[in-house]
């Protein structure tokens, strides 16, 4: 489903690569089948944090999540933060634990100490 | 966090990225994309993918990171509020044909022909339970979203599309009520397994016996094709780069293995005793893993020697992954043996196989998961994990964190002294009778 239609209140059902048959009176030779989805949670919007104006003078927190890499592709944006914007602080954290645990005291310093963070990489 | 972010995603990964920060409340959440993959890129090759085009975008990565951090919200960024949402109508009305389609094209069904869940059909299945149609079973997510909800009712829909007889049903309900799902997200192709225990095991005539594993009784192979299904339906699992990731995917998913353990031939406690129950319980027990193979293959399996099933055993092990456990399925003939040589408890054998089954620290530290999930433990001080890192690379350590890692069941036709053994980890044990 795309977030657009999530955003707008659609439903799983329009992810059907076929139509649905219709759900109305059974004609000859015709049967009622059950639908055997289970049912999925309402959807909290969360609204997106504030942005910056720039990114000048200010702290950015490069987040490595543990997948294999992810240490190298932050370091060269922490290079590029430096060849192309050196009045911005970068601040490289490996998130605690393995990749699929929370660490609530990196989001704590992130929000008391930076002003942005870049989260690498989704595998 | 309440500031600007950046999450930073390879292509391959671009549907569930976007889908899942859509599911969990951000559908326009500003995710930038890297060529894929990273792993195994040299710095040079990385930097080049740094100063590249975003391959979703086209636009240059980097200028797509700080406009994400820097760009106004629009109003539907800043958009709050609670989105429902619907899966269809209770029922569909066609030919048999047409559902029969149409449940395959939409994903509800392994792709092999089905039982079509008629109504008629589904208040037959809800007879195999005393509890209500509207009771609520439990929560499942298949994938890496929030989990779905689910009742008796739909539970029994998807039994029937399985191929399940009313009596099964309870097992099929206790299944559903864990909330393990039999298809999970992961890249890693993961199997999963249950072990049955108790009399039903006899009542609905599970095949414990030659094949015990294989296609040869309904029991054994609808209970376990039951699972999938409703991991589908019921927990959104299986859909391939949304709620599925699993690069190759694994064969054992269609029905999972399914062990009925062969009680009267084991020389040992029946597993679901060890658990804490009692022999007449009847009891669901499930696994997760990366999948079973078989004892034939290792040293010590030799039917020219004095076959030392331990020591085979622990061998078997060694290409095993400590992140998950060791599951022992042992044919009748070779538990008798391994009681012979004086394993007269499965305690005992654990033991010695936990302090048998060992490896270096260089080998340790050259396995996949050990950098992925173990290392992270060891820098936050996690152990035994903090402890193996700081050991030299010829220090031996055991291949598993805990003696609790292993189980054994016994289960076979005693046609020859083959064991199997699965890289899967004990995950519940659930009561049947509750759900009759």
């Amino acid at each position: 489903m795309s977030p657009a239609l999530l955003a707008t209140g659609a439903t799983e059902a329009q992810q059907q690569k076929s139509p649905a048959p219709k759900a109305a009176s059974s004609g000859e030779g015709k049967i009622t089948a059950v639908n055997p989805k289970g049912t999925p949670p309402p959807i909290q919007l969360i609204p997106m944090a504030p942005r910056l104006d720039t990114l000048n003078g200010k702290t950015v927190y490069l987040v490595d999540t543990g997948f294999h890499g992810s240490d190298v592709l932050l370091h060269q944006i922490e290079a590029w933060f430096g060849r192309n914007m050196p009045s911005v602080t970068v601040v490289f954290r490996r998130k605690a634990g393995p990749y699929m645990e929370d660490d609530p005291n990196l989001w704590k310093e992130i929000k008391a100490k930076g002003n942005a963070a870049i989260m690498a990489v989704g595998h | 966090m309440g500031i600007p972010s950046a999450p930073l995603v390879t292509k391959a990964f671009k549907d569930l990225a976007i889908l899942n920060a859509a599911k969990r409340g951000m559908p326009h959440e500003r995710i930038c994309f890297t060529p894929h993959p990273v792993w195994g890129k040299t710095p040079e090759e990385v930097r080049a993918y740094v100063e590249g085009p975003d391959p979703v975008s086209g636009k240059p990565l980097m200028k797509e990171i700080v406009d994400a951090l820097t760009v106004p919200l629009s109003d539907e960024d800043k958009k709050g509020g609670v989105v429902t949402v619907s899966t269809g109508p209770a029922t569909f009305t066609d030919t048999a044909d047409n559902l029969q389609e149409f449940y395959l094209n939409n994903g509800y069904t392994d792709f092999l022909p089905i039982i079509l869940p008629t109504e008629e059909k589904v208040d037959a299945m809800l007879k195999g339970t005393s509890h209500k149609p509207d009771e609520t079973v439990g929560k499942m997510a298949a994938g890496a979203y929030p989990p779905w909800s689910y009742n008796v009712r739909q539970v029994a829909a998807s039994a029937v599309m399985a191929g399940c007889r009313p009596e099964y049903f309870p097992i099929v309900l206790a299944i559903a009520s864990s909330g393990m799902a039999s298809l999970f997200s992961s890249t890693n192709s993961f199997a999963f397994a249950m072990v049955i225990n108790g009399p039903i095991r006899d009542k609905l005539e599970f095949n414990y016996g030659i094949g015990a594993l294989g296609p040869f009784a309904q029991p054994n192979a609808t209970i376990g094709r039951a699972w999938t299904i409703l991991s589908k339906n019921l927990g959104n699992g299986g859909i391939p780069g949304d709620t599925y990731l699993g690069s190759l995917g694994n064969n054992l998913n269609y029905n999972n293995v399914v062990i009925a353990e062969h009680e009267d031939a084991s020389p040992w406690a029946p597993f679901h005793v060890q658990r804490g129950f009692k022999k007449e319980d009847n009891v669901v027990s499930l696994f997760r893993g990366l999948g079973v193979v078989p004892g034939q293959v290792a040293r010590g399996s030799s039917a020219n020697e004095n076959v030392q099933f331990d020591y085979q055993m622990s061998d078997l092990f060694s290409t095993f992954t400590g992140f998950f456990g060791a599951l022992i399925i042992a044919d009748p003939l070779v538990a008798a043996r391994l009681k012979e040589q004086g394993y007269d408890t499965k305690e005992k054998l654990i033991d010695w196989l936990y302090k048998n089954t060992t490896q270096t620290v260089k080998d340790y530290k050259s396995r996949n998961y050990a950098y992925l999930f173990d290392y992270p433990r060891a820098l936050r001080g996690d152990e035994p994990w903090a402890s193996w890192y700081k050991m030299p690379d010829d220090a031996v350590i055991p291949h598993f964190p805990r003696a609790s890692d292993f189980n054994i069941v016994v289960a076979g036709g005693q046609t020859n002294a083959y064991p199997q053994a699965g890289n899967l980890s004990y995950g519940v044990s659930v009561s049947i009778d509750k759900w009759t």
